[in-house]
């Protein structure tokens, strides 16, 4: 599909719908993409001349394939995205990185590995600490993982090409977050359905394409004329990977606006840069590990339970006040340990702010949306 | 209070000791927090366990509180306060029980909950975890429990073990693996110095870990015996068996136990006396934690001449000389690395057989060393640590050594509504039919 420039939501929704479209034409250049799960350094996979690739799953699509191969206590995300590579929808990776970021995903690395044979896998253990022993950690492991890609493209990673990556990482969350601004007026410029493609789409992206695409998002949608409306109740969303536009048709449909979200696509990778430091593995792991915020770290800085709470879930009050949001949603996966297990100190603190908040349990599956929307919409209605 | 089910008979005298043994423990905890002793919630497998015992710290086992309360089926109260709280019913079962234990608790201002299996478990003074030996929620527990427990502190220590990978060389990254580790483990002897204004012993702390040295060599010494024809012990008792093992590490009665365990196994040998009177078939316990609410199934197949004389599960311990450890002077470092060759030490086996992984080589092991004729699996609905790659590793298995009859049952751990005995046997019977065809086969 040609699409005119300038049109950068239109593109958007192409590479959305046509997830890793791009990347697969690129492979046709002699591009080659290494996929991914969940959280890892991008900046190397980059650095090594590879497209990272975020292996995502499709809700709206039953899982087959992948039930006589992964069990189904697993996270159900990680089973849609399995069962999508068994089918081939990324039959163009050359490879495929996986952390250690929850159980449901590094005990499903070796099913990933056998039944998926691609030349190139490597595992990350990425600690659930942030302490100065468990940087150091890090750090090695960091370099491991670089000396495999060396290995596997029998190219050195230089400084130079780290940095590059590096830089360009940065520009992309700075672009980023200029998309997100575009969500703060109080009739917002750009849709939450809007936002959801374009943070789902540009993870299939080669990081430059990325940044070009969201500039051209806020050129575009800053010289929107938008319709006198109402005021839209402002929703934020919080979950983990949250990829598909499903829930936010939901919230949106009801006329509320989704401005804000914490999820894995979306602020949480947004919302800090990396330091340039003199060896960019040490910013790379500083970044990934401090400055992330996920329920897969541990993080207690040794002060009063409320003082860690802080460290944990400050960035929501944050988001709450800068966003101007008027109510939380959080959707936990079935399955989800790290998210599940934090469900009431998370809806206490957010309650805490004065903000209202509903936490739902979902399969990442359309067959539970018409359950989601009844309990949504009602919720919703308490607000008005 | 839910009824109490008949007690699982054991085929040895040692089985027959552990309940004692854990009510013990618990007694323990809660007497040692009546006299101001330190109690520490902490988890089993933890590489914590010498350094608890040479600081004279009382452990208080959160996965063992909510296996009793299982076993006693004692643990939907527990459950339900905990989805009242929010917590889905899809979580660790071992986790949410405790977690509805504590909410509990703290409804009723401190108070134990009423009734509770064994007296409860102590309030702690601080808690212990790891990320990520072994699981999600060594680390995601402890921060759970202190929405309830908001004033005791805790320590999460990072351990890894190098992760398989059949082009490299564990011994390549095992250096920064073990730094990391000693590390986070003197960063428990602080916090806990901290918290009990006690010192470390160092003479005693390396005693003990020699004492663990000796205690993982007799407690393999016995199990060994089980390759006897008939077993003198299967799966079912080892579910008790593993008690000292477990919870123990580091005493000295945690090593008597596995000598008298030797001695008994050692003379039922001698005299051929095996777990049933006419051993027909033999099985591997391959995989999975196993229904607490329904040890009993053992016995089932036992009913049908089916013996257990090995199991991966539990079987936390290997030989020492196996593990080629260098000689190394301080005591943390023998810890780690000790425990992360534990985990690495059947990685060079999966490399020496292609399309094989270290889970696999380690059930073929079993397989030809127990003279095993099938292996059952467990799969637990809301353990992920466990029971996440079990249909793998009964694929490889197949594919890289060779057809072996194999059963998958599925339940829980704690979770009793999971579980429907009628059908469970109904499809152990069938197994049974598997087993008995594919010898003939053969």
């Amino acid at each position: 599909m040609e699409i005119l420039k300038g049109n950068g939501l239109a593109k958007a929704e192409s590479y959305y719908e046509d997830y890793g479209g791009r990347a697969r034409a690129l492979k046709k250049e002699g591009k080659r993409s290494i996929g991914y799960i969940s959280v890892i350094p991008l900046e190397i996979i980059t650095a090594a001349g590879f497209i990272p690739v975020r292996i995502k799953g499709d809700p709206r699509k039953a899982v087959t394939k992948a039930d006589s191969r992964m069990e189904t206590l697993v996270c159900p995300f990680l089973r849609s995205a399995f069962d999508l590579t068994l089918e081939g929808r990324y039959d163009y990776l050359d490879g495929i990185a996986i952390p250690h970021t929850c159980d449901s995903v590094s005990r499903t690395y070796d099913v990933w590995k056998h039944n998926i044979p691609l030349p190139y896998y490597h595992f990350l253990n990425i600690p659930h600490l942030d302490d100065a022993p468990s940087m150091e950690f890090f750090i090695d492991i960091l370099r491991t993982f670089v000396k495999s890609l060396e290995k596997y493209t029998g190219k050195e990673i230089s400084k130079e090409d780290l940095t590059n990556a590096v830089e360009a990482y940065n520009a992309n969350r700075r672009t980023m977050r200029t998309v997100y601004d575009l969500r703060k007026p109080d009739r917002p410029l750009i849709s939450g359905v809007e936002m959801i493609k374009l943070l789902a789409a540009v993870r299939a992206l080669p990081v430059d394409e990325s940044t070009a695409l969201a500039r051209e998002v806020v050129e575009e949608v800053k010289a929107r004329k938008m319709p006198a409306m109402p005021k839209p109740a402002r929703v934020m969303i919080i979950g983990d990977q949250i990829d598909d536009t499903m829930l936010t048709e939901i919230i949106e449909n009801t006329g509320a606006q989704v401005v804000m979200d914490d999820i894995l696509v979306g602020s949480k990778l947004y919302y800090a840069d990396m330091e340039a430091t003199r060896d960019p593995i040490e910013g790379i792991a500083e970044y990934y590990l401090k400055k992330v915020s996920l329920p897969t770290f541990y993080r207690d800085k040794g002060g009063s339970y409320e003082e860690n709470l802080e460290v944990r879930f400050g960035h929501l009050k944050r988001f709450i006040s800068e966003f101007n949001v008027n109510a939380v949603i959080l959707l936990v996966y079935k399955n989800c340990d790290p998210y599940g297990f934090e469900v009431p100190a998370t809806m206490s603190y957010i309650e805490s702010l004065g903000t209202p908040v509903f936490y739902v349990e979902d399969e990442y599956s359309s067959s539970s949306v018409g359950r989601l929307k009844t309990r949504i919409e009602a919720f919703l209605e308490t607000l008005t | 209070m839910a009824e109490e089910r008949k007690q699982r008979m054991t085929a040895t005298a040692a089985a027959a000791k552990v309940p004692k043994m854990v009510r013990a423990n618990f007694t323990a905890n809660l007497k040692a927090k009546e006299e101001g002793r330190p109690v520490a919630f902490s988890f089993i497998v933890n590489c914590y366990d010498e350094i608890l015992r040479a600081m004279d710290i009382v452990p208080a086992w959160a996965e063992s509180y909510s296996g009793i309360c299982a076993a006693k089926h004692d643990a939907a109260r527990f459950l339900e306060k905990a989805e009242s709280q929010n917590f889905s019913r899809s979580l660790c079962t071992y986790a949410t029980c405790g977690l509805g234990f504590e909410a509990w608790r703290k409804e009723l201002g401190g108070e134990m909950p009423p009734d509770a299996p064994w007296g409860g478990i102590a309030r702690p003074d601080f808690i212990l975890g790891t990320g990520q030996m072994l699981c999600d929620l060594r680390y995601k527990w402890p921060q759970a429990v202190q929405h309830y427990l908001q004033d005791v502190p805790a320590y999460i220590g990072g351990f890894y073990w190098p992760p398989y990978d059949e082009n490299m060389d564990r011994k390549e990254v095992e250096n920064y693996y073990l730094k990391y580790a000693v590390k986070e483990l003197k960063g428990a002897i602080a916090f806990i110095e901290k918290q009990t204004q006690r010192k470390m012993d160092w003479a005693k702390l390396e005693e003990l870990t020699d004492l663990v040295d000796r205690t993982w060599d007799m407690f393999i010494d016995a199990y060994e015996l089980r390759k006897a024809v008939p077993t003198p012990m299967d799966t079912g008792d080892a579910m008790n068996t593993m008690v000292p093992l477990a919870f123990m590490l580091g005493t000295q009665e945690a090593y008597d136990f596995y000598k008298a365990l030797y001695d008994e196994l050692k003379e039922k040998n001698a005299r051929k006396e095996g777990v049933v009177e006419d051993e027909k078939y033999r099985l591997l316990w391959g995989a999975g934690l196993p229904p607490w609410f329904a040890l009993s199934d053992f016995q089932y197949f036992n009913s049908k001449g089916a013996v257990f004389p090995a199991e991966r599960t539990y079987r936390e311990a290997e030989r020492i000389e196996r593990l080629d450890l260098p000689k190394l002077s301080d005591p943390l470092e023998r810890i780690a690395l000790r425990w992360m060759r534990y985990w690495t030490n059947w990685y060079d086996a999966a490399r020496r057989r292609k399309g094989s992984i270290p889970e696999v080589e380690r059930l073929i092991e079993y397989i030809e060393d127990y003279k095993i004729d099938g292996v059952v699996f467990h799969k637990a609905f809301s353990c992920r640590t466990w029971h996440a790659g079990i249909m793998l590793q009964a694929q490889i298995l197949k594919e890289v050594y060779r057809e072996i009859p194999m059963l998958v049952l599925e339940g829980d751990i704690v979770d009793f509504s999971s579980y429907n005995e009628a059908d469970t046997h109904l499809r152990i019977d069938a197994f049974i039919e598997v087993m008995e065809n594919f010898k003939n086969r053969r």
